[in-house]
C-alpha cells in the first residue's frame, strides 16, 4: 500500500492537539521517545503521540487518518516481543492507557466490561474480588494490559486447561478507520447469528481498528491449587509422563516442560530447586479447582507417573507452592549464563510431536555450535526454543539467526506454526508467508482491505 | 548505572508516576532509555529536553527492586539531575541544607537565594518547602505498658534526621522515651542529614559529604547499631554504605536498625478516646519487612481500617518543585486507598509533611511515634 502521508504538517498538528488538549498529544522527541520501541527492541520514532481517553476522540481521530491516510499504531504498555507496536513506517502512536478505570464486574451475567487500557492483573483482581476468574494469564500479566492481550490474542500457562485470551472474549466495541464504530458480540455466553467479527479482531494486532471496550466471560475462581514438579532421568520419560498424566484423566491448568540445558542453566544459578540433581528433564503441573479435586487429581497425577519411575516428585501447596515454581521462573535469567545472546522463539507444534520438536531443535543448534534451551507449555505443543550465541564472536549471530530460520521451518513442516504467542510484528514478518500460503494471505488482505481500504492501521507488519 | 535496560517492562508494574497519570514516557523503561540514548551521545535528542523529561522521577525506587537487569532508574535521574542543574535543583539543596534556618518562625528563604534565581514562580516554590514542616500533630492514642528486656542494656546511636532534629521535637521526645522503656543506651553522637535527597536531586558529592561525616560519628562511638524514625532516612543511610568497603560495608549494613523493629516487643494499651479508623501508608523507602505497618497491625488490631501498598504519597523530592502537579495526580491516588481512614500513620518524615499538607478535611495524619504517649 502506497500513498501515506509523508509527514506531519502544521495543520495535522493542529488538528491533533486541538483533538488531544494538554499532554494529551506529544509532539517533542523526547517525550515520543518512549513510543518509538517496545520490548522487542526494534525502534522507529513515531510523528505524534496521542492519549484518547473516549471512544469520541478515537472515532474522530480514525475519521481524519483515513482521510489523510495517516498511519496508525495502537500501543498500550510495549510489552510485545516482537515490535508490533512500533511506528515502524511513521505516523500516530495511539496510547491506550487512559482509556481505563474500574472494570465493571456482573456476578449474574458472568462478565466483566472492561477498557482496554486496564492492565490484566487488575481485571483478574478485580473479578476475584467478587470470586470469579478471567483466566488467560500470559507471563506478562502484571504488566500489560487486556487491550494489548487481546489484540495479541496472548496466552499463558492455564491455556492447557483454560485456552487462550481468544477463547474468553464475548463481545468487542472496535473503532474502525473512518470512525465507523463496530460492535459485536455482547454478554450472551453463546451467540451464533453472522460471522464471528469478534473472534476476527481477537489477535489482529491493531491491523482492523482500534478496541475501546471488551467484554469478557468469567467464571467462578477456584477454590485451591497445588503444583508438583517432577524430575526424569531424560526428556522421552518426561514427555510419556505427561502424557500417562492425561491419559489418566487430569487436565492440569498448567503443564512446563524443561530441557535438561535449561535446568544446568538454572542449577548454575546456585539457587535452591526442589528437584533432584540427577534429573535431566522436569515436568511441572499446576491443578486447581475444589480441595477435595485438587488432592485428588494430585494422586492420580503421582500414581500415574510411577511407570515412568520420575527421579524425584515434589508437592508444593499453600505457602510452599511458590517454591515449586522457583525453577521455571529462573529460567529467563539463567539462560544468559550459557551466552550473553539469545534467539527466543515460541514455535507451536501439535502435541504428539513436542518431542521431535525439541531434538531437532537441539540437533539445528548442535549443527551450527549453538546450544539450544527449550522449554515451554507442553500442555498446549507452545514451545519456547532459546538459540543461546555471543554476538561479539565472530560469526555467531548469523549462525543463531540460520538457525532460528531452520526452526521456524520445522515447526511448519511438523505442522504446527512459527508463533504460540507472540505473534510476527516486524521480527516474523519475512516468515508468514512461508506458513500461511499464497491463497489464504490474499484472503486475509482481502479482508483487512474491507476494514481498512487504505491500509493504514498498523502498517508494515506480519499478520 | 547497573546494567543495561532490555525494554522488558518489569518495571512497569510498579511505578506509581505511571499509573497516576498514564504517561508512558514518564514511566522507568522510558527514563532508562532515555539516560541510555543520551550517554550514547544521541545527536536527535537535545540533552536539556530529554534530561528535564527523565528528571520527572519520584525517586521511589520501586522500579530498582523489580529489575533484574540491575538497572537504577532513580540514580541515572540523579546522575542527569546533576550534569543538568538548574535553580530548583538548587532550592531543593539549600532546603536540605538549611532546614534549621529555613523553617525557623518569621523566617525569610528568599534571602538565601542568588538575585539570578528569583523568577516569580519562586515564590510559591518557596511556600511549598515552608509547607513541609508537617502538620500540628496527633493526640497520643498508645500508651505502652510493659517493655521486655530483650535489648536492655544495649548501647546504640540515635539517627533523628533533619525533620525530627528542626522542626518535629516531639517524634524525638517520643523515640527516646521508648528507648529509654526498653533499657536502651543512647550514646551521644551528633549526626548530620542521610544524604538522601541530596543524592536524589544530583549532588553526589555534598551528599557524599555528609555521608562520611556520618560514618565519622559510627566509628567514633564503636561501631554500634545505628536506630532511626524515619523510613526515607533508614535507606539513605543504607545507599550511602556502597561508600565503605569489605566488613565496614556490611557492619554497616548489620547497625542500620528501624526503631520499630525495636518497639514491636512493647505491649501498649489503646486509650478510650482513640481513632476507630485509622490508615496506614506504607514508604516507598520502607524496610524490605516493612516493620512500621508489623508494629501498627499488632498495636491496633481490627482499628487498622486501610494501607496502601502501590500507593507512593507523590512527594518526590525535587520534582515536587518541578511539577507539582504530577506529585498531585499520585497523591491523589494514595488518598483513594486510605479512604475511610479518619487518622492516618506514617513511618517517613517526608510522606508524613506531604499526607499533612493533603489530606482531606477531617483527616488527621502523623508520624506514627505521635500517636505514642
Ligand atoms: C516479560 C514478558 C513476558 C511475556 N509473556 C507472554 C506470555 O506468556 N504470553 C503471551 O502471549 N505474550 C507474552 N508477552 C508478550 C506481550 O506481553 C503480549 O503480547 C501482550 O498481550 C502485549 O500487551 P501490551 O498491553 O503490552 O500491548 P502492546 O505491546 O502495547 O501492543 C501489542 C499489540 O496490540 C495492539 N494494540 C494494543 N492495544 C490495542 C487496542 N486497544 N486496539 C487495537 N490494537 C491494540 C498494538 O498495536 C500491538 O500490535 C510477554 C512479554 C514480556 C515482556
Ligand atoms: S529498567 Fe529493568 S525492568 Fe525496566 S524495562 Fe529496563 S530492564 Fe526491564
Ligand atoms: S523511581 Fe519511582 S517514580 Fe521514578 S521511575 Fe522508578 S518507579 Fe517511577
Amino acid at each position: 500500500m502506497t500513498g501515506y502521508a509523508a509527514s506531519l504538517t502544521p495543520a495535522h498538528e493542529a488538528f491533533l492537539n486541538d483533538l488531544f488538549p494538554g499532554d494529551g498529544c506529544v509532539l517533542t522527541r523526547e517525550g515520543m521517545n518512549a513510543f518509538a520501541t517496545d520490548a522487542s527492541q526494534e525502534r522507529a520514532m513515531p510523528w505524534a503521540v496521542v492519549r484518547p481517553e473516549s471512544r469520541e476522540q478515537v472515532a474522530e481521530l480514525l475519521r481524519w487518518a483515513h482521510g489523510e491516510r495517516m498511519p496508525i499504531y495502537g500501543r498500550a504498555r510495549g510489552t510485545g516481543r516482537v515490535g508490533n507496536a512500533v511506528p515502524s513506517l511513521g505516523g500516530v502512536v495511539v496510547s491506550m492507557l487512559r482509556m481505563a478505570g474500574e472494570p465493571v464486574v456482573d456476578a449474574d451475567d458472568f462478565v466483566a466490561v472492561v477498557r482496554p487500557g486496564v492492565v490484566t492483573a487488575d481485571l483478574q483482581a478485580a473479578c476475584a474480588a467478587k470470586g470469579l476468574f478471567y483466566p488467560p494469564d500470559p507471563a506478562s500479566v502484571r504488566i500489560s494490559t487486556i487491550g494489548g492481550n487481546v489484540a495479541t490474542c496472548a496466552g499463558g500457562l492455564r491455556a492447557v486447561k483454560y485456552g487462550v485470551t481468544r477463547d474468553w472474549v464475548l463481545g468487542l466495541e472496535t473503532v474502525l478507520p473512518g470512525g465507523r464504530v463496530l460492535r459485536s458480540g455482547g454478554r450472551s455466553h453463546k451467540d451464533v447469528v453472522g460471522l464471528d467479527l469478534t473472534r476476527l479482531m481477537v489477535g489482529s494486532n491493531g491491523r482492523l481498528g482500534l478496541i475501546t471496550e471488551i467484554i469478557v466471560k468469567l467464571i467462578p475462581l477456584p477454590e485451591t491449587s497445588a503444583s508438583v514438579l517432577v524430575g526424569f532421568a531424560d526428556l522421552r520419560a518426561a514427555l510419556d509422563g505427561a502424557r500417562a498424566v492425561f491419559r489418566a484423566g487430569v487436565l492440569p491448568a498448567a503443564c512446563e516442560f524443561m530441557d535438561r540445558v535449561t535446568l544446568e542453566a538454572v542449577r548454575l544459578g546456585g539457587e535452591a530447586i526442589p528437584l533432584a540433581a540427577s534429573a535431566q528433564a522436569a515436568l511441572l503441573f499446576k491443578l486447581d479447582g475444589t480441595q477435595e479435586g485438587v488432592d485428588a487429581e494430585v494422586r492420580h497425577l503421582v500414581k500415574a507417573l510411577g511407570p515412568l519411575d520420575p527421579v524425584s516428585v515434589e508437592v508444593g501447596r499453600g505457602e510452599d507452592e511458590g517454591a515449586v515454581w522457583t525453577v521455571r521462573r529462573g529460567i529467563s535469567p539463567a539462560a544468559f549464563r550459557i551466552a550473553p545472546d539469545k534467539l527466543a522463539e515460541d514455535i507451536s507444534v501439535p502435541r504428539g510431536r513436542v518431542a521431535e520438536a525439541v531434538e531437532r531443535a537441539h540437533e539445528i543448534g548442535r549443527g551450527r555450535g549453538l546450544i539450544v534451551l527449550c522449554f515451554g507449555h507442553l500442555g498446549d505443543g507452545n514451545i519456547h526454543v532459546n538459540v543461546m550465541y555471543d554476538g561479539s564472536a565472530a560469526g555467531e549471530a548469523a549462525a543463531a539467526a540460520g538457525a532460528k530460520d531452520e526452526i521456524f521451518r520445522l515447526a511448519v513442516a511438523l505442522g504446527g506454526t512459527i508463533s504460540g504467542e507472540h505473534g510476527t510484528g516486524l521480527t516474523k514478518a519475512s516468515f508468514v508467508a512461508e506458513q500461511l500460503g499464497r491463497d489464504a494471505m490474499g484472503l486475509m488482505d482481502d479482508v483487512r482491505r474491507v476494514f481498512d481500504p487504505r491500509g493504514i492501521m498498523n502498517p508494515g507488519k506480519g499478520w | 548505572m547497573g546494567g543495561d535496560c532490555i525494554l522488558c517492562g518489569k518495571c512497569l508494574e510498579v511505578c506509581p508516576l505511571l499509573a497516576a497519570t498514564g504517561r508512558e514516557e514518564l514511566g522507568p523503561r522510558a527514563k532508562a532509555d532515555l539516560c541510555a540514548l543520551l550517554a550514547g551521545d544521541d545527536s536527535l535528542l537535545r540533552g536539556e529536553d530529554a534530561a528535564r523529561l527523565a528528571g520527572l522521577c519520584l525517586g521511589c525506587g520501586r522500579c530498582r527492586k523489580v529489575c533484574s537487569q540491575g538497572v537504577d532508574v532513580p540514580g541515572l535521574v540523579a546522575a542527569l539531575r546533576g550534569a543538568h542543574p538548574d535553580f530548583r535543583g538548587w532550592l531543593w539543596k539549600t532546603w536540605l541544607t538549611h532546614a534549621r534556618e529555613l523553617w525557623a518562625a518569621g523566617s525569610t528563604a528568599a534571602r538565601l537565594i542568588p538575585g539570578r534565581w528569583r523568577p516569580e514562580k519562586l515564590g510559591p516554590l518557596l511556600k511549598m518547602l515552608a509547607g513541609l514542616k508537617g502538620g500540628p500533630g496527633l493526640d497520643p492514642f498508645l500508651t505502652p505498658t510493659t517493655f521486655p528486656d530483650t535489648h536492655r542494656g544495649s548501647k546504640v546511636l540515635f539517627f533523628a534526621g533533619c525533620t525530627a532534629t528542626h522542626v518535629q521535637r516531639r517524634w524525638l521526645a517520643a523515640a527516646l522515651e521508648l528507648l529509654d522503656g526498653l533499657g536502651v543506651e543512647v550514646l551521644p553522637g551528633d549526626f548530620g542529614c542521610c544524604g538522601g535527597g541530596l543524592k536524589a536531586a544530583g549532588f553526589a558529592a555534598e551528599a557524599g559529604d555528609m555521608a562520611a561525616r556520618n560514618f565519622e560519628v559510627w566509628r567514633a562511638a564503636g561501631r554500634p547499631g545505628v536506630v532511626t524514625l524515619c523510613a526515607s532516612c533508614l535507606s539513605g543511610l543504607a545507599a550511602a554504605g556502597e561508600m565503605l568497603s569489605g566488613d565496614e560495608a556490611d557492619a554497616w549494613a548489620g547497625a542500620l536498625t528501624p526503631l520499630s523493629t525495636l518497639v514491636r516487643s512493647v505491649s501498649f494499651r489503646l486509650s478510650d478516646d482513640a481513632p476507630e479508623r485509622v490508615g496506614y501508608h506504607r514508604p516507598c523507602h520502607a524496610d524490605a519487612g516493612d516493620s512500621d505497618f508489623l508494629l501498627l497491625r499488632e498495636a491496633l488490631g481490627e482499628r487498622l481500617v486501610a494501607a496502601t501498598d502501590k500507593e507512593c504519597c507523590g512527594f518526590g523530592g525535587v520534582m515536587r518543585l518541578a511539577r507539582p502537579g504530577l506529585g498531585d495526580q499520585v497523591n491523589g491516588r494514595c488518598w483513594e486507598r486510605l479512604g475511610v481512614a479518619a487518622t492516618v500513620l506514617t513511618g517517613c518524615s517526608a510522606c508524613a509533611a506531604q499526607l499533612t499538607a493533603t489530606a482531606p478535611d477531617g483527616v488527621r495524619v502523623g508520624h506514627w511515634l505521635e500517636a505514642v504517649g
